[in-house]
């Protein structure tokens, strides 16, 4: 059964790929219905997925496209001629036919889900009764050599020897009550491959023609009865079906007689292109390999930029210069060559509007040509995948709201045939699409009143809209402009939807419109998903970025500016009074260091909606790739997925929606910056914390043989980096801090700088001990942060002083 | 042709029966590891990797015991803390510090532990289901391990990874 199921896979994609051609060519035809080519197009496949659903026994499809097939072909050979009545009617036969192949993808069956008794009648009807079709006998065979063909290879010799033999049996039987009954009809056609087969294994090649010949003269004289019997045919069509599909089976060594005698299928030859199919996944896996592979190139191009420094001028460095420069330009191509591979022409989606708008027409009774431009325009298959509903949406919107009647166009002197365009181009990292109606246009004015009217908007807001603000009123949910709801459009919904899906995309829309004129509608889509353009922030240590199409603006801001209004931090930015928020706030960053001079804020806006984003620093604007965070943390909110950075440290990303809900339940707490560090309890000298930190270990020696007197407990770190993750680490609260000056790793002033980042240690006594004695050290010392400046040498008497002095009376904090 | 087929056919009903007829017991390998004072156990085949600590990145709105997501290769795993999550106070990172990549289907994250013991070979029938005190809501211990001298707990994979908040 698994070679009937890849048959059966194999004809479900290929149907798939054929109807999607089969609306547009209709159209068309409907168009220029003399053309015989289309016609002939159109024909070929109702006629191959007759042929390839008896054989697999799907009895309500090849039911159906049998009727259609009859219609088309009569069509064809010019004894009737398409009327948009008949259109309809075939254009209905294909929608069933479409929901009947989408049943039997999903359930294996095509019975039961849908009645195609009414279609076949008015197919029935516009036949006219019967008809002469004999060119339907020949074709039908075209389909089974294919499929015979496949299975032969898989085949042992005893097994097609036992299996002829058993169907040998069977199939003289049927023949015999066929003949009988006198209605082969359909049947022969079908039947006749099979029957050559039934001696072939002990035929020679001569032997075979022979057959050949006689059968052929045989299904002759049964096609001139079949025409007569037309009427009985589909019950025995569904018997044969049966057999048919034993028949590959059998079909070992006939392949190549039957060749000779049956035209090859060469239409369908002509129409393919030089494709593999390969799953979705494994380029998913590939585009992951590569981004590893982009990241160990950023790594590489750090490491080389630290190699240059070091040794600058040397031989190897221009080896080096070339092999990285090489590696990194070969990442970056397979890079752009693997997201090529994920992408697909976007006239797939476009492909079904012409039969849409030809529909809505129809039903809406008025004129209207769609023209489609730009339809080979690429994008991520992802975001091909997710574009098609907002556009039916929107161009729904244009024929129904946009379009006026061809009597109102006329009056207002427009040709009474409307245009609907569907453009679509590139331009930068994104592709637009626009779609542009000569109708009526939006009325700014009509558009404020009516959301006033339903309460979307106050008065005051109205006034203050600009044109192309009240024209973003239409995706407003629960807005709609339509004085009638129609089958249409005008329910209400739709345009938010079609909203909130550009914008899971990152994508913008814009609308422009002039009354009488017509509207344009644009939408702006990132190329692909994977990759977006980002605002990297840091807030504290922390490191975000936020999708850059979300960010309106940034503005620096001393903490003053920032007022409060019922409880609520806003900033008044020109004329506007925009509420802000703290990052840290949002995602509960640790406040570790206290909010310099300066912050910035970051205004996130999606649509009318718009609040300020406070962070400590803004880094840059970085292309990120963007990755999952998989099972385990998807879904928390305000984060959208993360991205690894050059350094290979992974970045959040923030999700610019979920932000601004959030926002709204969030207090600020800016200034809670009290120092609330509790004091604990010191009751004997060894509970003093003092920390030395010093290069040379006699240095240290010397100050903890001078401090024993006092009993403190004293300890010791050999640079700057070492003691920031010492006092960082929290195991031991610090009373004091002697810092030598000249350091490696990070030197005396640089660490003082560190520690006074931090509000716990905003009041924790720094005392540089060192040799260098000149004013501008001491004042540098000073600006950094540092309490006492001890110069070597020293006397112990005079350190013993100084610390004891320190740490008493700062045993409150009070300095 | 058919005689191939069977000759193959044969083959693989002998590989099917040999280990059937070779096999005494079913034994688990284990990877011990310690975790505050007590030792535990994962099965070896749920472990993808062990890795010395490197940077990770706090993701905020998540329980304590997730102290964030860090970067293998280019995924971006999620990394748990096990004293956290078993209610102790927070690792300090040391040299025996260790983040052990579990996986089970296609679910992978990053455990901290805080020292490897050994790589142990358990029978099946040695290992008791967890005491019915032990067994919380979460059913994180799959079953204790009766070694000559000690006992230990071995984790479940598939709770582990599951997410609970």
């Amino acid at each position: 059964m698994d070679e009937m199921e890849e048959i059966l896979e194999d004809f479900l994609v290929e149907a798939f790929e054929m109807i999607e051609q089969l609306d547009n060519d209709l159209i068309e035809l409907e168009n220029a219905p003399d053309d015989l080519d289309l016609l002939n197009r159109i024909f070929r496949v109702a006629h191959t997925i007759k042929g390839s659903s008896s054989f697999l026994n799907f009895d309500v499809l090849t039911h159906l496209t049998h009727h259609m097939e009859d219609v088309l072909n009569k069509a064809r050979k010019g004894e009737l001629s398409i009327t948009p009545d008949i259109m309809d009617v075939v254009l209905e036969s294909t929608d069933k036919m479409k929901a009947l192949l989408e049943h039997i993808k999903e359930t294996g069956s095509d019975q039961g889900a849908i009645d195609v008794a009414p279609t076949v009648k008015r197919l029935e009807a516009v036949l006219n009764g019967e008809t002469c079709d004999s060119a339907d006998s020949e074709p039908q065979k075209e389909p089974e050599p294919q499929e015979e063909q496949k299975d032969i290879s898989e085949m042992s010799e005893e097994e097609v020897e036992a299996e002829i033999e058993r169907l040998l049996a069977q199939r003289q039987e049927e023949d015999r009550k066929r003949r009988e009954a006198k209605k082969a009809a359909e049947a022969a056609g079908k039947e006749a491959p099979k029957s050559e087969e039934k001696d072939l294994s002990e035929m020679s090649e001569e032997e075979v023609e022979a057959e050949i010949e006689r059968l052929l003269a045989q299904r002759q004289e049964e096609d001139r009865k079949r025409r007569e019997a037309k009427k009985a045919a589909e019950a025995e069509a569904k018997k044969v079906a049966e057999a048919a599909k034993e028949a590959p089976k059998s079909e070992a060594k006939p392949a190549p007689a039957k060749k000779e005698t049956k035209p090859a299928p060469k239409e369908r030859k002509t129409t393919v292109e030089q494709t593999i199919r390969v799953d979705v996944k494994r380029l998913d896996d590939l585009m992951n390999l590569i981004g590893e592979l982009v990241l160990g190139k950023n790594r590489l191009l750090k490491i080389y930029d630290d190699v240059e420094e070091r040794y600058e001028g040397e031989q190897f460095l221009e080896e080096l210069n070339q092999v990285v420069s090489s590696v990194s330009l070969v990442t970056t191509d397979l890079q752009i060559a693997v997201m090529k591979t994920r992408m697909l022409p976007i006239g797939k989606v476009f492909n079904k509007f012409p039969r849409m708008v030809r529909d809505l027409s129809r039903e809406l009774h008025k004129e209207i040509e769609l023209v489609i431009s730009g339809e080979e325009t690429e994008l991520d298959k992802s975001i091909v995948e997710e574009i098609g509903d907002p556009l039916v949406h929107i161009i729904r919107n244009s024929c129904d709201h946009g379009i006026e009647r061809p009597e109102e166009r006329i009056a207002k002197g427009k040709p009474p045939k409307g245009t609907v365009q569907l453009k679509a181009y590139n331009e930068g990292n994104h592709i637009i699409i626009e779609i542009v109606d000569d109708g009526k246009g939006l009325d700014p004015d009509m558009l404020k009143s009516k959301a006033m009217e339903k309460g979307l908007i106050s008065e005051k807001e109205a006034d203050q809209m600009s044109d192309k603000e009240a024209y973003m009123l239409i995706f407003k949910p629960g807005f709609s402009t339509a004085a009638q709801v129609t089958n249409v459009s005008g329910r209400g919904v739709g345009m938010d939807v079609v909203r909130s899906n550009i914008e899971k995309l990152n994508g913008i829309i814009e609308i422009d419109s002039e009354v009488d004129k017509g509207t344009t509608l644009k939408l702006k889509i990132p190329l692909t998903l994977a990759i977006i353009q980002s605002l990297l922030v840091s807030v504290q240590e922390e490191y975000y970025a936020i999708p850059l199409a979300s960010v309106l603006e940034t503005v620096r801001i001393t903490p003053d500016e920032i007022q409060s209004v019922e409880g609520r931090s806003v900033l008044r930015l020109r004329d506007e009074v925009l509420s802000l928020v703290h990052l840290a706030d949002l995602f509960d960053v640790e406040r570790v260091f206290s909010m310099g001079e300066h912050a910035y804020v970051v205004i996130i806006g999606i649509a009318e909606t718009k609040i300020g984003l406070i962070v400590d620093s803004l880094i840059g604007q970085e292309e990120v790739v963007i990755k999952s965070l998989g099972e385990y943390l998807k879904g928390i909110e305000g984060i959208a997925g993360a991205t690894i950075r050059g350094d290979g440290r992974v970045t959040l990303i923030v999700d610019v929606g979920a932000l601004m809900d959030m926002a709204k339940s969030v207090k600020s707490s800016m200034e809670n910056l009290e120092d609330t560090a509790a004091v604990s309890e010191k009751n004997s000298p060894a509970d003093y914390n003092i920390l030395i930190v010093d290069d040379s270990k006699t240095d240290r020696s010397i100050m903890k043989k001078a401090l024993e007197p006092l009993g403190v407990t004293i300890s010791e770190a050999t640079n700057g980096v070492e003691a920031l993750n010492l006092m960082k680490d929290g195991s031991k609260s610090f009373d004091a801090v002697l810092v030598d000056i000249e350091m490696p790793r990070m030197d005396g002033y640089t660490l003082a700088a560190e520690i006074r980042k931090f509000n716990k240690f905003k009041n924790v006594p720094l005392i540089a001990v060192t040799s260098r004695t000149s004013r501008s050290d001491r004042m540098r010392g000073v600006e950094v942060g540092m309490t006492e400046y001890i110069t070597k040498p020293y006397t112990p008497e005079y350190l013993t002083n100084v610390v004891a002095r320190n740490i008493n009376l700062n045993v409150e904090h009070t300095s | 042709m058919n005689n191939q087929l069977e000759q193959v056919l044969k083959k693989q009903q002998q590989q099917q029966h040999a280990p059937q007829e070779g096999e005494i017991e079913n034994v688990i390998q284990l990877v011990g590891f310690m975790v505050g004072d007590e030792e535990f156990a994962v099965p070896i085949l749920g472990i993808q990797e062990i890795i010395k600590p490197i940077e990770y990145t706090r993701a905020p709105k998540t329980p304590p015991y997730v102290l964030g997501v860090f970067n293998l290769r280019g995924s971006v795993l999620p990394l748990i803390d096990l004293r956290m999550k078993f209610g102790l106070s927070k690792s300090k990172e040391n040299e025996d510090t260790r983040y052990m990549v579990i996986k089970h289907n296609d679910e992978v994250a990053g455990f901290v532990i805080d020292r490897l013991t050994q790589a142990t070979r358990i029978k099946e029938s040695a290992i008791d289901p967890a005491p019915e005190t032990l067994n919380d809501e979460q059913n994180l211990i799959y079953g204790v391990g009766k070694q000559k001298d000690k006992l230990i707990s071995i984790l479940n994979v598939e709770a582990l990874l599951k997410r609970d908040f």
